[in-house]
């Protein structure tokens, strides 16, 4: 089909051939002709104004009670007019607003990456996958002077904008922190003061905070109220819940946390986790504590990497593949 | 996803809220309406009656939070009364049991 | 230049004492019917924010002549409460129409010039064009 041309001409005659034949096509062109009309920012006042002209071309007697009418209508059409061009203005707004939004989410990334360390004698795995486009999880790795491995998890109230921004100053604190070794304890405590210093009443972060260290395999942790992780005994075939009291983030000024000690055996495995992994629901029901365990041990012997991936398909496929909130997963393991 | 809220006033200075449903990212911001005018008055008491909240989510413990902060500021008291056992670990993992008067003798379903 | 009249605005029926004036006006310059609905719809908006917010004012009409166009100019001049937030009055989805596209930024969008001056307390003065093409 050729191109309409949108002038009155072309209109006055589709407008009689309608008339004459009643013909379905005319009608379609019709139709064709008010999406290109929309498309060039044709308000509708103009088009009645052409359908008006063709009529007294075509009609030439036409009684002035008609004509008169098309003024009344135009009229009535004027509103619809600027609300379509106010539509198409917001439209425009929201398309930039988009993708203002995927440029913040890259930054974030860049901003928030870290890299999972290579340390000898430990298998070290690690996933966040964000429910919207831009995670409120965090996780972050940090091999001191010392040669000892950091490593935070944290998890920010709510999603999206907010809670990425609220990150975002969780890791300029942290990477202002010194370089030499500090006890999980005195970096919660700092970072404490931190967010409760600039967040909103209503916000706040959980946070586990551990640190391995590689000389004697002993893993030191403290939690700001996250949600405990898991600690795995190769020799007795056992979890057990990997959790330290303490307030989250951001509440009070002057919380004081709690620093905990394990010997890690050859084979042990400690698991880190954001409430995204235990919050994952089935349906209306929650998933079970048994249940993460059960996963976590099915795949307990691949490589590090490789469990954290396989537990997260798990819970993808359980929630029908539409995350509900952001996933994070670590997995620390000692060689055997 | 609802929740409803019921307040009642029996005395001056002693209000009783009861919530029914899911306090979560949806239907926190309406609470917070509600609960935190609650809160501004000297020596108030805010019982908040959690009996029918099977879900809660972080966007809501925040709430509660602020609640709490707003209780500091204005010297009033809010007691959480009647929390079932998963929204209880919330508020135990995140350490809020510590600082926040939470009536356990009236646990649910404990 | 030729004379300004004008339509003081103290109640609803003055809006269309307003428009008439308005449509005298643009069809002596010789604009065509669309452009009538457009002008009188533009200040309709214009007597009707008088009207709404400012309790009183006044529209003012001028046939505008250079030596290569003509138009129309429109003046809506208030002394009410003024307009702190200008921004946002221009802004789309935020006009008093709620979403119904009219408010100041649809008289911007129905008209070929718009200026706004507003001082909190002393009132409010819109000035608006439209030329014959």
């Amino acid at each position: 089909m050729n191109t309409l041309r949108l002038d009155l001409e072309n209109y006055r005659d589709l407008l009689a051939e309608y008339i004459r034949t009643k013909d379905e096509r005319a009608l379609y062109q019709a139709e064709q002709f008010s999406k290109q009309s929309m498309q060039q920012n044709i308000s509708p006042e103009e088009i009645i104004n052409v359908h008006l002209r063709s009529l007294q071309e075509l009609y030439p007697e036409l009684p002035d009670y008609i004509l008169d009418s098309f003024d009344f209508l135009m009229e009535t059409m004027m509103s619809y007019g600027l609300a379509y061009q106010e539509f198409q203005a917001l439209r425009e707004k929201q398309l930039e607003l988009k993708s203002e939004i995927s440029v913040a989410a890259n930054m974030q990334k860049t901003l928030l990456s870290t890299t999972k360390p290579e340390i000898e004698g430990l298998d070290i795995g690690a996933l966040s996958v964000p429910a919207k486009q831009m995670n409120g999880d965090y996780h972050h790795f940090v091999i001191d002077d010392e040669g000892s491995l950091g490593v935070a998890v944290a998890d920010v109230i709510g999603k999206g904008v907010p809670a990425a921004l609220c990150m975002s100053m969780i890791k300029y604190a942290m990477d202002s922190f010194p370089e030499l070794r500090m006890d999980p304890k005195y970096i919660l405590g700092s970072l404490n003061r931190v967010v409760e210093r600039n967040v909103d009443s209503n916000m706040f972060i959980t946070m586990m905070y551990g640190m391995y260290n590689t000389e004697d395999n002993t893993f030191s942790y403290a939690s700001a109220g996250h949600e405990p992780g898991f600690y795995y005994h190769k020799e007795r075939d056992e979890f057990e819940e990997i959790s330290a009291p303490g307030l989250v983030l951001g509440v009070s000024p002057d919380s004081m946390y709690e620093q905990y000690q394990k010997q890690v055996d050859e084979g042990d495995m400690i698991v880190l986790l954001t409430d995204g992994v235990t919050e994952c629901r089935k349906g209306d029901d929650f998933i079970e504590q048994e249940e993460i365990l059960e996963v976590i041990r099915e795949y307990k012997d691949l490589p590090s990497q490789e469990i954290v991936e396989n537990v997260y398909k798990y819970f993808e496929r359980l929630q029908d593949f539409q995350l509900r909130d952001d996933f994070t997963l670590i997995v620390l393991k000692r060689d055997v | 996803m609802n929740l409803n809220i019921d307040v009642k006033q029996p005395e001056e200075r002693y209000s009783v809220m009861t919530l029914e449903g899911e306090v979560d990212a949806f239907t926190a911001p309406k609470l917070k309406e509600e609960l935190l005018p609650l809160t501004e008055a000297e020596n108030a008491l805010v019982e908040v009656d959690l009996g029918g909240v099977n879900y809660m989510d972080s966007t809501g413990l925040g709430t509660f939070i602020s609640a709490l902060k707003s209780t500091k500021e204005h010297g009033s008291r809010m007691r959480l009364v009647q929390m079932e056992d998963r929204v209880y670990r919330l508020f135990k993992i995140t350490g809020l049991t510590e600082i926040m008067e939470i009536d356990t003798s009236v646990r649910g379903g404990m | 230049m030729s004379d300004q009249s004008c339509v003081y605005i103290k109640k609803e029926w003055d809006i269309v004492a307003a428009r008439q004036m308005g449509r005298d006006i643009a069809t002596k310059v010789g604009f065509g019917t669309v452009d009538q609905a457009r002008i009188a719809t533009a200040i309709s908006e214009l007597a009707r924010n008088i009207y709404l917010y400012a309790g009183s004012g006044k529209i003012c009409f001028e046939a505008i002549e250079t030596v290569q166009k003509k138009g129309i100019n429109i003046k809506a001049i208030d002394e009410g409460p003024g307009i702190s937030d200008l921004a946002q009055v221009m802004e789309d989805g935020f006009s008093t129409s709620g979403g119904l596209g009219a408010g100041l930024p649809g008289v911007k969008r129905l008209m070929d010039e718009f200026d706004i001056v507003s001082k909190s307390g002393e009132g409010t003065t819109i000035e608006s064009t439209k030329w014959l093409r």
